[in-house]
């Protein structure tokens, strides 16, 4: 059973840019969970998660980790969680042993011991250089040393990207064994919805900087069905509960919410996934 | 900060920081302007910076769970180090250089006491000038270091300049003659003094900067 116990919460986070703004963006992380974070490329996911670790300096908001704010408690938070992105990105011609003892020195419950399991179970090498390791490799390495300082929340910045679907399905693997064994909560960001199918229980879906929805992955993919059907069968009440209509040859294609489907009798209707909710709904609002 | 500091010299320092502290051994050439010799370490400062942009070094150390201005503040730690280390080896080749061949040096300043002094205020612009231009960004190194070897090349023309040309200087300071040795330490105090202080500023600026930037 899921702790409900909120380990992260981000509240009315704002953050303006020249070409871009961040507005108003909340969600929480339940103990034992992983979030998925999904919007297209540009959405503001990066900016957000930045903006939760004190990289970027948010206008106005608060973030709260274990109940302690960021901007008061920054370093006694990073004790507590590991923010990477992607995979280890950093100093590619020293060797994961040199960048280890480095790292070890500053945080206070690093477990050598543990250290050492991860290195063997992810077949990592500490003599090889980062530069020689592949990217899944990389984000094995980047978690390895998360888990060794016994880190409470895992925050990942587009862990999979890049990765074939071989190394893709491992690390969404470890995911689920690190959570499942009541190790850390995950927060991602990916733009890459099969992973959420996967391994997720929860989404957080941000789309021009504003969170369309923030709510268990069942819940939110059960919210929406498939439409198609040939244009004859559309009444214009019914277009206009359509979410993202594509219309091609005479027949049209769309998504609609479950609540919305009884109203458009006689239109075939089937379950979506997440990536045409996410296809159909940036569609729409384009 | 002992952590820090290991971070730096294991992960961030750029290996010909070591190299340039063998241009000291330019102090032996009989006649040459001897301020290059510690010029060569500022660009290998500068590559610390460089090398830093390619290996993502301030998302690796800012992520750590340190304040931010800890980083600048190590940074500094082994800016200063690497400046004092390049001032400390050069001395033995400035009094070999002295011992083997007491000529007078024709293209400028003689290594002699007063010469360190000047090389710590050269030092000290340079700290004022590029770090604090280059924390605005934490990322655009090259615009601050043009402008660093700009302030400093003013600097050591100026120095050198008004040696040459004010004889009341250029008897007491570009000599080897021991009578004007107090002279020459107090060239070397005020150097140590302005250093420690600009340096002190630098970064303090350096930090309230790097604390306001988003990365």
């Amino acid at each position: 059973m899921k702790n409900e116990r909120e380990i992260l919460s981000v509240q009315h986070l704002n953050k303006s840019y020249d070409a871009f703004k961040l507005r108003d963006v909340s969600f929480t992380l339940k103990a034992g969970s992983i979030m998925g974070f999904i919007g297209r490329n540009g959405a503001g996911k990066t900016t957000t998660l930045k903006s939760m670790v004190n990289l970027v300096h948010s206008d106005s908001g608060s973030v709260q980790f274990f109940g302690l704010d960021i901007k008061t408690h920054e370093s006694e938070i990073k004790q507590r969680i590991s923010f990477a992105f992607g995979g280890v990105d950093y100093y590619l011609q020293k060797k994961l042993d040199t960048i280890t003892n480095v790292f070890k020195r500053f945080y206070d419950h690093w477990d050598e011991k543990a250290y050492e399991n991860y290195i063997n179970r992810f077949e990592l090498n500490p003599n090889k250089k980062v530069k020689e390791l592949s990217q899944g490799m990389r984000v094995k390495y980047s978690l390895a040393l998360a888990l060794s300082h016994h880190a409470e929340i895992l925050i990942l910045d587009e862990p999979t990207s890049g990765l074939d679907p071989v190394s893709r399905d491992e690390i969404l693997n470890i995911f689920e064994d690190v959570v499942d064994s009541k190790q850390a909560s995950i927060l991602f960001s990916t733009h890459i919805t099969s992973d959420l199918d996967k391994c997720a229980d929860d989404i957080t879906y941000i789309k021009n900087g504003q969170i369309l929805v923030s709510e268990d992955k069942d819940t939110f993919v059960d919210s929406y069905r498939l439409v198609e059907g040939s244009m004859d069968q559309l009444t214009e009440a019914s277009k206009h509960l359509i979410i993202g209509c594509h219309e091609r040859k005479g027949a049209f294609s769309g998504l609609i919410k479950t609540q919305d489907s009884e109203i458009v009798q006689g239109i075939k209707c089937s379950p979506a996934d997440l990536e045409s909710i996410m296809v159909h709904i940036e569609r729409s609002i384009k | 900060m002992k952590d820090l500091l290991y971070k730096e010299f294991k992960l961030a320092i750029h290996p010909t920081c070591y190299i340039f502290l063998l241009m000291a051994f330019m102090l032996l050439i009989p006649n040459y302007p001897y301020y290059v010799a510690f010029f060569y370490q500022t660009l290998g400062i500068f590559f610390i910076f460089i090398w830093g942009q390619v290996n993502n070094d301030v998302y690796f150390t800012t992520l750590l769970p340190i304040p931010k201005r800890d980083a600048v503040k190590a940074r500094f730690g082994v800016i200063v180090i690497i400046e004092l280390a390049q001032i400390v080896v050069s001395i033995p080749f400035a009094i070999l250089r002295n011992s083997l061949n007491p000529t007078e040096n024709q293209a400028g300043m003689e290594a002699n006491i007063a010469l360190f002094g000047l090389i710590f205020l050269m030092y000290a612009i340079y700290n004022m000038v590029f770090l604090p231009m280059f924390y605005k960004t934490a990322f655009k190194g090259g615009v601050p270091y043009v402008f660093a070897c700009g302030a400093m090349a003013i600097f050591v023309v100026i120095a050198e300049a008004s040696i040459q040309l004010i004889p009341a200087l250029k008897t007491t300071l570009d000599t080897l003659d021991p009578s004007y040795l107090p002279q020459q330490l107090a060239v070397l105090l005020f150097g140590i003094l302005v250093f420690s202080l600009v340096t002190a500023l630098a970064y303090l600026k350096s930090a309230a900067r790097f604390e306001k930037i988003d990365l």
